[in-house]
């Protein structure tokens, strides 16, 4: 376990006061937000940041972590002494539930709730695991079709010496078809587990769809353009156009303009009420760069009486 | 993999939350939903709510990543519940404007 700089982490000096921690943090989670953050790492640096708010602000464990942290650097390897925190009093405010979860081993070693009432020997102590939280991207495909996906996450756990140890949990999930952007899925009993014999927590994937150029969703309502030559849209034509699950044939209206949508009934997200796919029109001229194409061109502008702009009235 | 190998899971939304079960998955007390629901920053706040009717009321996926936002911009920064509310409702229009321009952008 490697020992972290809370003080390097919120890039504060040793003596600063509560203010300053807290200004430092403020100025830190504007930064790395998860709602509001382009970073990567976004999510991992808020969690980190939190961390060592959590520690910093709270004057107990500040002190506890100023005495046990005077020895090590960042990134150090660092097992905490036997009864390091004796002297201390925590009073376990603000780090209750799944906030606690998220921390690292080494805040959960030195004072994740887990591991030390382990070591005090509440065995009559019961509690249901933590809920958690992932997020799963799948295509929009699989929305239609259903996929399976496999997930792997950290879940801690008190190993024999009463210290918080995380490892790795595969599991294979079926991700049922027709579910929405954000829609939530919901494990029962693949949480967090739980504590003294009391049951485990549900584990909650968040679905998201991978960005794709070609469709966009709104609830279960998908959308997507589809290029036509001036004379399909004029003469009207059957063409093939893409939907997620492959390509379907579709027929144009003669006298179809741009922008002209049209839906495809039941063709969008399955569901109890299944979405509909709407497909817009977009006409496209062919290029004037060979004579017969300016030829044309040049008979279109002779032989039809066609102005766009006294349509409009200008 | 065999197919007992594979976790199902179910659908929020078509199984959607107790109000116990939403409050656990935020990791926060009932009485912190039944507040931002009374004070119609969650849910359907339009509506006449008791705690009483609370108790009944079944919450969606939207309102549980909605919750789980205000919990965490209240927390992070400190801030009263009316404020990441507007947090909130921000973050969701311009998630819904960003759908739009992905979509009117040249394939």
């Amino acid at each position: 376990m490697e020992f972290k700089d809370y003080y390097q982490t919120l890039g504060v000096d040793k003596t600063a006061t509560v203010e300053e921690i807290k200004k430092a943090y403020r100025k830190l989670a504007r930064k790395y937000h998860p709602d509001v953050s382009k970073e990567a790492d976004a999510e991992a640096r808020m969690q980190a940041i939190n961390e060592a708010k959590e520690v910093l602000s709270d004057p107990e464990k500040r002190a506890a972590y100023d005495q046990l942290g005077e020895d090590y650097r960042a990134g150090q390897d660092f097992r905490p002494p036997p009864d390091w925190d004796a002297g201390f009093e925590f009073t376990g405010r603000g780090f209750e539930g799944a906030e606690a979860d998220e921390f690292s081993d080494f805040f959960a070693n030195l004072f994740g709730q887990g591991g030390r009432r382990e070591r005090h020997g509440r065995g009559d102590y019961q509690r249901r695991g933590e809920d958690r939280h992932a997020k799963v991207l799948i295509d929009l495909a699989d929305a239609y079709q259903g996929a399976t996906r496999t997930i792997t996450l950290q879940v801690p756990q008190v190993d024999a010496q009463g210290r918080v140890v995380t490892r790795e949990h595969s599991l294979s999930v079926k991700i049922p078809k027709g579910v929405k952007e954000g829609q939530h899925v919901r494990l029962t009993g693949q949480g967090s587990p739980g504590l003294g014999g009391g049951p485990p927590g549900d584990l909650f994937l968040e679905i998201h769809f991978r960005p794709d150029p070609a469709f966009r969703v709104e609830g279960r309502d998908v959308f997507a353009s589809v290029p036509v030559t001036p004379w399909e849209a004029a003469l009207g034509a059957s063409i093939e156009t893409p939907t997620p699950v492959g390509p379907v044939r579709l027929k144009v209206p003669a006298g179809s303009q741009s922008g002209r949508r049209l839906r495809l009934k039941g063709r969008g997200i399955p569901g109890k009420e299944p979405g509909d796919l709407y497909v817009e029109l977009t006409v496209v001229l062919p290029p004037a760069d060979t004579d017969k194409a300016r030829e044309l061109y040049a008979t279109m502008a002779r032989e039809l009486d066609f102005d766009p702009r006294r349509r409009r009235g200008g | 993999m065999a197919d007992d190998d594979v976790t199902r899971g179910e659908l929020i939304d078509e199984a959607a939350l107790t109000l116990d079960e939403l409050a656990r998955a935020c990791a926060v007390e009932p009485d912190w939903v039944i507040e931002r629901v009374e004070s119609g920053l969650l849910a359907d706040g339009s509506r006449y709510v008791t705690r009483q009717r609370l108790t009944s009321q079944r919450f969606t996926s939207h309102d549980l990543t909605r919750a789980r936002r205000l919990r965490q911009v209240e927390r992070d920064f400190e801030a009263e519940p009316e404020l990441a509310a507007l947090v909130a409702d921000l973050i969701e229009e311009v998630e819904w404007l960003r759908g739009r321009l992905r979509a009117t952008r040249p394939h």
